[in-house]
């Protein structure tokens, strides 16, 4: 058969090399340039990347340097010491511990459980979205009845709950308890897009072509409905911080000696500590809202990235 | 013995209403359909919209969820799964979509569309994939260039082509053709059509034709089916069909094919009027109770129509003294 190629076309083995390459001139930029391009672009989300990836490497390599337990322990002498001495930068708490120190700890901790958790919750959702929106019929059902018994129970009321029963935890397994409750939203936005896109052409056409339904699912539909996914993403990454720190804030999260974002803003439950003591809570809640800006920050321009109408950046 | 024949095909998708969602009725897209293809030739299938073609064409295929019928390739049924992966059937039976931007996903290059296929069925070398690939580049009329692009990149007609080009890609024996040019202009319809060809005479393939536009068909098939609402009205050759139409909705189509002589533009609106005039007032002699077409009966060797045996052979003769 291919000899019948052959025949009926001028090119030949000998050709490959050169066609290769002229083609490799004229290829369309790679998605990564596209979207390092977009950055370029727009200043501002250019420094709300730095500022999130600069502080979360920063938190995790500098929570390596400090021993939490000793950091945690009552230091009399410190007893709501000022910011900005030497030995307490941003000041101490009632216990006299140091709050920069805990900042750092506590970020770490934070910022780790929304990572764990946008990462296990997310994946489940758009793994689950997919294939009940590709397959439909019987299995599509079934998955939603088990979709709506999750939407039916009190997410809030059943994690403080698990929280209450289970004796020791720590910020893995709260991470996986946390997952349980929140790839939901993400799964029903997944497959309505993915019922839309099982319709399309395309979709048939890899059918026809003998192309199995998973390999369809994940690497035909999936790349179609990555902006959704990616923006997605980085909003949930932006609440999930929010969960932690809320629960810990109202005393469901991390254990009180593990310090988390969270814990840190619960210093403003006491009405001393606002208005004389403020920078016991402040930095935490300063760096929540701009983490928070910088992440929605960054997921405009990667949905930019993916629509090809909405970009401001040249590539080339 | 022919490439395909496809026996009584009903594909029928249920309507679901009231409160509990149960299936209360059904659209019968296509409802009955009955015809064979010979190796080799281009078959062609016409109706206007919504009457089942694509349906059809894409039941041929396997896309499709089949109500009952057979469509029988090699002695096995194709509308079961298992005999078509045993068959490695999508190798022998391609499609070309009527929608040439949606049928190529916009997320994947030129190259990794064209070699789907190919990766599935013929498991090449890298080199000799991509070799292949350029080849079929070459063969429908596109640069080497076009590779790493992405479709949004090319026109409606370099789209087609390339969906072309996938569908020749594992030298198949029959190629569904939904309606691969109406969305094209006339010039490039032309072009996209001869090459069309080339590539029948060069690699012996069959088509199965689908379109709504008789002038077309007319260039293309040397066998023809007409189908409306579901089920075929009549099935002929070109002559039998474009020369002595039977059935009224085949008259209607063919007066609706654009008169270009501009001389006689007059008399054609005339008979256009007259065949519809004659569609309004004998509905009833042509379409069942129930408004759906009559089974076919056979009027000569190659040419059968929708109408009960008396009249079929009432109108046959009728023609036949228009002819002497
Ligand atoms: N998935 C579906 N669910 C319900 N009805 C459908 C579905 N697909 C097609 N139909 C119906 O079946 C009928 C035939 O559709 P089909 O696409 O085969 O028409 P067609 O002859 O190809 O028309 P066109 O020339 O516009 O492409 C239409 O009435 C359509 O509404
Ligand atoms: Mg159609």
């Amino acid at each position: 058969m291919a000899e019948n190629f052959e025949q009926h076309s001028d090119i030949s083995a000998a050709d490959l090399a050169r066609l290769t390459q002229e083609a490799q001139a004229e290829a369309t930029p790679s998605t990564a340039k596209i979207i390092w391009s977009e950055f370029k672009a727009d200043k501002p989300a250019m420094a709300a990347l730095i500022i999130i990836v600069g502080f979360i490497l920063f938190v995790m390599i500098g929570a390596l340097f400090i021993n939490t337990p000793k950091m945690m322990e009552t230091n009399i002498m410190g007893y709501f010491n000022q910011p900005f001495t030497a030995d307490f930068w941003l000041g101490a708490d009632s216990a006299g511990r140091s709050v920069a120190k805990q900042l750092i700890v506590g970020s770490r901790n934070s910022i780790g459980i929304a990572i764990g958790l946008t990462v296990i919750s997310s994946t489940f959702g758009i793994c689950w979205g997919l294939i009940s929106g590709y397959f439909n019929g019987y299995i599509d059902w079934g998955m939603q009845r088990i979709y709506d018994f999750m939407m039916m129970l009190p997410m809030t009321m059943m994690i403080i709950v698990l929280v209450t029963i289970i004796p020791h935890y720590n910020s893995v397994t709260l991470t996986f308890i946390f997952s349980i409750f929140y790839w939901e939203g993400t799964s029903r936005l997944i497959r309505s897009r993915t019922l839309a896109e099982s319709e399309k052409d395309y979709v048939a056409a890899s059918k026809a072509s003998g192309t199995n339904h998973w390999k369809i699912i994940f690497r035909e539909i999936m790349p179609n409905i990555s902006s959704l996914i990616i923006v997605d993403c980085t909003l949930s990454f932006a609440e999930n911080i929010g969960v932690e720190t809320g629960l810990s804030y109202l005393g469901f999260g991390l254990p009180s000696q593990t310090p988390s974002l969270g814990t840190m803003i619960a210093n403003a439950n006491d009405p001393n500590n606002i208005t004389q003591y403020w920078w016991t809570w402040l930095p935490a809640a300063l760096e929540i809202i701009i983490l928070c800006l910088s992440i929605s920050y960054v997921g405009q321009v990667l949905r930019r990235a993916a629509d090809s109408s909405q970009r401001q950046g040249s590539v080339n | 013995m022919s490439l395909i024949e496809i026996k009584d095909l009903k594909v029928h998708y249920p309507i679901r209403s009231g409160f509990w969602n149960r299936i209360t009725d059904s659209v019968r897209a296509v409802d009955g359909v009955s015809f064979n293809i010979e190796a080799g030739e281009t078959y062609g299938l016409v109706g206007e919209s919504g009457s089942g073609k694509s349906t059809t064409g894409k039941s041929v295929v396997g896309l499709e969820k089949v109500t009952s019928g057979s469509i029988m390739y090699k002695g096995l049924d194709i509308t079961k799964a298992e005999n078509r992966r045993k068959l490695d059937y999508n190798h022998d039976v391609q499609m070309i979509f009527q929608d040439s931007l949606s049928s190529l996903n916009p997320r994947k290059r030129i190259e990794d569309i064209i070699a789907e296929p190919l990766r599935n069925f013929e498991h090449l070398s890298k080199d000799d994939e991509k070799l292949r690939v350029l080849q079929l580049l070459n063969i429908v009329g596109l640069d080497a260039d076009a590779l790493y692009k992405y479709p949004h990149q090319f026109s409606g007609g370099q789209r087609q082509r390339i969906g072309v080009a996938r569908a020749v890609a594992t030298n198949p024996k029959l190629i569904i053709a939904d309606e691969p040019v109406s969305a094209l202009d006339l010039s490039v319809q032309a072009q996209v059509l001869n090459f069309m060809k080339k590539i029948q005479r060069e690699f012996g393939i069959s088509y199965l034709f689908i379109s709504h536009d008789l002038g077309v068909v007319r260039h293309m098939c040397n066998n023809i089916a007409i189908m409306n609402r579901g089920r075929l009205v009549e099935i002929g050759t070109r002559d039998d069909i474009y020369n002595h139409p039977l059935h009224i909705y085949t008259k209607r189509l063919l007066a609706a094919i654009p008169e270009t002589d501009v001389n006689s533009r007059e008399a054609h609106r005339a008979s256009r009027l007259a065949v519809e005039q004659v569609y309004q007032d004998q509905q009833s002699k042509y379409y069942d109770e129930n408004g759906a077409a009559y089974p076919l009966v056979q009027v000569t060797p190659t040419h059968a129509v929708a109408l009960p045996q008396t009249i079929a052979q009432q109108l046959a003769s009728q023609e036949g003294e228009v002819q002497a």
